[in-house]
């Protein structure tokens, strides 16, 4: 099945523009247009085409229904994927066979991984993202996966009917109803609905209903949920405006390259699509005691600050930077939004004073000074779930077969949003086949601690991830992502591809066979001393030393002792992640 | 320094250090706590000629050798007459009938090893440092030979079923133990240590989450804590700062580690420095002013231990003596009645008594029977005998006696008693009539108290503080070696999950809190 994935027929390129209400584009050329379905996945953000591409993974006739085909895969806050914490996310969908790092190697411009001084369990995989191009490749991917069938609608209702007596849910749903009245049936809905359930945008004090700006939100699904017995919050969040590069003085701003190499996120890309000197930079900024000025003297003129509605704590507006922190300098980065854009985000500047101000707010900036706002920056306000009404495998409490994943769970950041599509997607597929469902732990993922996390204690904000919150942090690291998850998957879901099962067996023999190697070379530690002089070897151990041993000198790394042994050991340094993975997994006695 | 960590790793996971435990969803999750050897005083902590102390876990063997070396382990499932010594001075401890079971056929499936010696607190107390001293064993958790006879599949489904009340029980039992502890100056120092702890490791991990990512600025861990922002820099031109500090940081990790290291370092090495510890149940006289508690404390000490006066309001301070109740060892607390609205002396007494309530193993309500229908006397009952004999049967609930005191004042026809009034004991400590069946009830209640030995002598709560301290320690120790940030922020984990078992908290929530109060994090 999996070879089939790059045989569909790639339509959406032709189609987007025309807005048809009802196109269906399906990756399954020969597939005839059907009404029943296994799987529906409502929402093509990045909750959404995990989901729905993980069902189509694990064998299930799948539909993934969009407001628009060429919102697919839109990145609609920061221009960036990754980092601490969810830059594990990442590894961990990966590991899964999910998307998003894929996509990402294919569409990065500035590649870096955080934390690279700080322990490899806590690096953080990073980049900065075009855009344009995320969207093109992931539309291409979601396109061209067999099974999977994509068709424009605004989903107004759930078909509902009686429960299944052996499951507990006062209903199940078996479809969902049209704006235009039409149905479509499924064993299991999926519903990613991000911040288009009752989304309001605000800017200074005008509101307009929007799920992102210039798309509609969903208010029929909305009244259908609550009445169903859901209980609803509101949280808030909010972007920053965008400016015009050419705009900007780059010359008198700190420049950040990129790392050289690349460290590409998925496990099965051997390097990114574009070389470190063709990547693009970003800058550094700080806001100065003018931009506090121009907060606080227009805080009336402000709506979205004085609202009650919870916003996350860590990644506050600028109002709420310049009211809980005062008298402080704080960080802007200047992020490119693709390689051909001509804008850039200010990272660290989400604003939702009136446009006019937020422009008057940036020119005040150093290297800004006659910077040009192309688009303001804005609030949105929306609907989330309690999620402690939905299980584990993130189907609901209330009703069967009825999943919910991403920012409707009251998550924010397309990495959570992604883990928890892998997840629904996965598991409503099993539901339809009747299996049982496949649950991450917290001792085995990232993915694990925020769906316990979620699912137990609920969130009152944004809930967004840390590796703080990780109990097992160093076990749980971005290197082993699939020797924890790609075997569960392969064999308890089939939710990850041959190929993608074979690098992963192959890395675990090739480490197993190495630490059997570096456990059999042996010297006495005036000999390593000798081989190798940059340890801090203590000469007057009288017993011998293993490579293995040498090895967990934090001065010594596979290079040093391929050098100093080079016999046994040269071949392992010609994976770069093979060697990486040597050094720093805990291999016992 | 990798091995160090991880067996410091292993060990302290055996242990809820997390508020959440994590084997909710788990499968295949490993017996809690197995590889550890644990040990405990298992007979109650009542006047007694022998004492039991028992071992459970794969250094059991090891730990009985060490106890009674030269000599071999003797004969499985028979006593034998040992004489003990502490492994490390030599130091002659006890003559004892000491019984080895090996696992599987245990108590708890495990190698578990008994030692019957005489019951002076100075030999159980020498016998249970001596046990803490041999490495790999530590102070049992509440319910913990409990919880790995169940592991083992040694308890029936019957007996399972009562695990969960049991272990309540005896957590409650060593929380109001806990919490007598922690009121004084040992309570003190555990609550800031564990402050300083927490927010050393909030620091630390912001520095990990929002380091790079987010707006921190290196120095966080290391360099002096200047706070200064650039408030004073606003009346000036705006050129002059030029390298501005960025969300500057109000403290240093590593300064306060070291600190810390110190602290615990010299409290551990100080033996005058431990807790002052008085044992015996802990009996609370306790009622509304002038029902005659402190005649009650007079008439069972047999000495004028407090002041009588018919005057209410005498008594202000909580004064303890130490008596014989009935045979049990008993301290009991006279404390000042509880009323709203006297003077601030007072009411100080009364924030008192009301704590030494909540630390009570048994209260002793004594109320004016010729005055039940009084305000205090209602609120009395409302507050305090409501609520103690609400009489759940988790254990949850304080046990209670209610004495109506001053019977002799009643008509010879009885009183006339309130219709919802739970069963009470008619006193008169004036001419002493019904003295006879209070003692025989409070015999029966301590027999309950004393008779549990998951409350523990003092001796042992000592010795699991001891124990924790000292973990806390060695943890800090990593910290302080280890160049791997993330290695270094487990090692404040562990230090700090070990402080949280004696003053309790340390969920991740609580770090975050701190991080998102002292730092602007934020894109």
């Amino acid at each position: 099945m999996f070879s089939l994935r790059n045989c569909g027929l790639w339509v959406a390129a032709s189609l987007t523009k025309k807005r048809l209400t009802l196109a269906r584009f399906s990756g399954d050329s020969a597939a005839p247009l059907a009404t029943k379905f296994d799987v529906i996945v409502i929402g093509g953000g990045h909750a959404g085409t995990e989901a729905a591409a993980a069902a189509a993974r694990c064998g299930s006739r799948t539909l993934l229904l969009t407001h628009r085909v060429d919102t697919i895969g839109q990145m609609s806050c920061n221009p960036s994927f990754g980092g601490i914490g969810k830059g594990h996310l990442m590894r961990e969908v990966d590991a899964l066979d999910g998307l998003c790092s894929r996509i990402c190697d294919q569409s990065g411009v500035h590649y870096k991984v955080l934390n690279r001084r700080k322990g490899p369990a806590v690096w953080g995989l990073r980049a900065q993202i075009d855009r344009k191009l995320y969207k093109q490749n992931m539309q291409k991917e979601i396109l061209n996966t067999p099974l999977l069938t994509v068709q424009e609608g605004a989903v107004e209702d759930l078909i509902l009917t009686e429960p299944e007596p052996e499951y507990t849910g006062k209903c199940r749903v078996s479809g969902v109803v049209l704006a235009d009245g039409s149905t479509v049936h499924a064993e299991s809905v999926v519903l990613t609905t991000g911040t288009f359930l009752r989304g309001v945008i605000v800017i200074g004090l005008e509101m307009h209903p929007a799920g992102r700006l210039g798309d509609q939100p969903s208010i029929g699904l909305a009244h259908t949920l609550e009445k169903l017995g859901f209980v609803v919050g509101r949280l808030k969040t909010g972007t920053p405006p965008r400016i015009a590069k050419e705009s900007i003085n780059f010359s008198i701003l700190n420049k950040q390259t990129p790392d050289n190499p690349s460290i590409p996120f998925s496990f099965i890309s051997e390097t990114v699509w574009i070389k470190p000197e063709d990547q693009l930079p970003c800058y550094l900024t700080h806001t100065n005691p003018k931009v506090d000025e121009i907060v606080l003297e227009n805080l009336h003129l402000n709506s979205h600050i004085k609202e009650t509605t919870r916003g996350p704590r860590y990644c506050p507006s600028i109002e709420s930077k310049v009211l809980r922190f005062p008298n402080r300098l704080h960080q802007v980065w200047l992020e490119p939004e693709g390689m051909d854009s001509d804008l850039i985000y200010p990272q660290g500047l989400s604003v939702t004073l009136p446009a006019e101000l937020q422009e008057k707010m940036i020119t005040c900036i150093k290297g800004l000074e006659k910077a040009k706002m192309i688009q303001p920056g804005y609030g949105v306000q929306y609907d989330y779930l309690d999620p402690r009404q939905i299980t584990p495998s993130l189907e609901t409490h209330l009703v069967q077969r009825l999943f919910f994943a991403g920012q409707i769970n009251g998550t924010t950041g397309y990495e959570e949003a992604a883990a928890q599509g892998v997840i629904a997607g996965i598991n409503a597929s099993l539901r339809v086949k009747r299996k049982p469902p496949f649950v991450v732990s917290r001792t085995e993922g990232y993915i694990g601690v925020l769906i316990d996390d979620l699912t137990t204690l609920g969130t009152n904000e944004p809930y967004r991830m840390f590796t703080s919150r990780a109990e097992f942090r160093l076990s749980l690291r971005p290197d082993n992502a699939d020797s924890r998850l790609t075997f569960r998957g392969y064999k308890e879901v089939g939710c990850v591809s041959q190929q993608r099962y074979e690098r992963a067996s192959w890395m675990k023999s090739s480490l197993e066979e190495g630490i059997s190697v570096l456990k059999s070379i042996e010297f006495s530690s005036s000999k390593w001393k000798k081989l190798i002089p940059e340890a801090s070897i203590s000469i007057g151990k009288s017993l011998p030393l293993r490579a293995l041993d040498v090895l967990k000198y934090e001065e010594v790394d596979m290079k040093l002792l391929a050098t100093a042994v080079p016999a046994p050991l040269k071949k392992y340094i010609t994976c770069r992640e093979l060697a990486e993975r040597l050094k720093i997994e805990d291999w016992g006695c | 320094m990798w091995r160090g960590l991880w067996t410091l790793v292993a060990r302290a996971a055996r242990g809820p250090r997390s508020p959440r435990p994590c084997t909710r969803q788990g499968s295949g999750v490993p017996v809690p706590g197995s590889g550890t050897t644990i040990f405990a005083l298992s007979s109650g902590h009542g006047r007694c000629g022998i004492a039991v102390i028992r071992t459970s876990g794969p250094a059991s063997g090891h730990a009985l050798r060490s106890l009674t070396a030269p000599r071999d382990l003797p004969p499985a499932r028979s006593a034998c007459l040992r004489l003990l010594s502490h492994p490390r001075s030599g130091e002659p401890l006890d003559r004892a009938l000491v019984l080895w079971f090996p696992g599987p056929q245990s108590f708890t499936g495990e190698d578990c090893a008994e030692f019957h010696v005489h019951g002076g607190p100075a030999v159980v107390s020498g016998v249970l440092q001596a046990l803490g001293s041999v490495p790999g064993l530590r102070p049992a958790e509440a319910g913990e030979f409990t919880r790995r006879a169940f592991a083992h599949g040694k308890l029936s489904l019957t007996e399972v079923e009562g695990l969960a009340d049991l272990i309540h029980a005896e957590t409650e039992a060593q929380r109001r133990q806990a919490l007598r502890q922690l009121d004084g100056e040992l309570g003190h120092l555990c609550h800031g240590w564990a402050g300083t702890l927490t927010k050393a490791l909030a620091h630390v991990e912001a520095y990990i989450d929002f380091g790079e990512d987010d707006n921190l600025e290196e120095g966080v861990l290391e360099q002096g804590g200047s706070c200064k922002g650039w408030g004073h820099l606003v009346s000036q031109p705006p050129e002059a700062p030029s390298l501005p500090p960025l969300c500057s940081l109000p403290s240093t990790a590593n300064s306060e580690v070291r600190e810390l290291q110190l602290a615990l370092g010299a409290h551990l090495r100080d033996a005058r420095r431990g807790q002052r510890l008085r044992s015996g149940a802990h009996v609370v006289v306790a009622g509304p002013p002038n029902a005659g508690k402190s005649s009650l404390v007079n008439l069972l000490s047999r000495k004028p231990v407090s002041i009588v006066s018919p005057e209410p309001g005498t008594t202000r301070d909580v004064l303890e003596t130490p008596v014989d109740l009935a045979g049990f060892p008993a301290l009991l607390s006279d404390t000042a009645g509880l009323r709203e609205g006297a003077g601030p002396v007072e009411q100080e007494g009364v924030r008192r008594a009301r704590e030494r309530l909540e630390q009570a193993d048994l209260i002793l309500a004594v109320l004016d029977a010729s005055d039940l229908a009084s305000p205090s006397s209602r609120n009395f009952l409302d507050t305090v005998v409501a609520p103690a004999g609400a009489g759940s049967p988790n254990g949850n609930s304080q046990r209670l006696l209610l004495v109506l005191n001053k019977s002799d004042l009643l008509p010879p026809g009885g009183p006339d008693p309130s219709p919802n009034l739970r069963p009470h004991l008619l006193l008169s400590c004036l001419t002493g009539e019904g003295l006879d069946g209070l003692l025989e009830a409070l015999r029966k209640e301590l027999a309950e108290v004393c008779g549990d030995p998951s409350t523990g002598p003092p001796l042992l709560t000592r010795a699991r503080h001891q124990h924790h301290l000292q973990g806390c320690l060695d943890a800090l120790g990593h910290y302080t070696q280890t160049k791997d940030l993330a290695l270094a922020a487990e090692a404040l984990r562990l230090a700090r999950g070990h402080l949280a078992r004696i003053t309790g908290g340390g969920g991740t929530e609580e770090i975050l809190d701190i991080i998102f109060r002292d730092f602007c994090v934020g894109k």
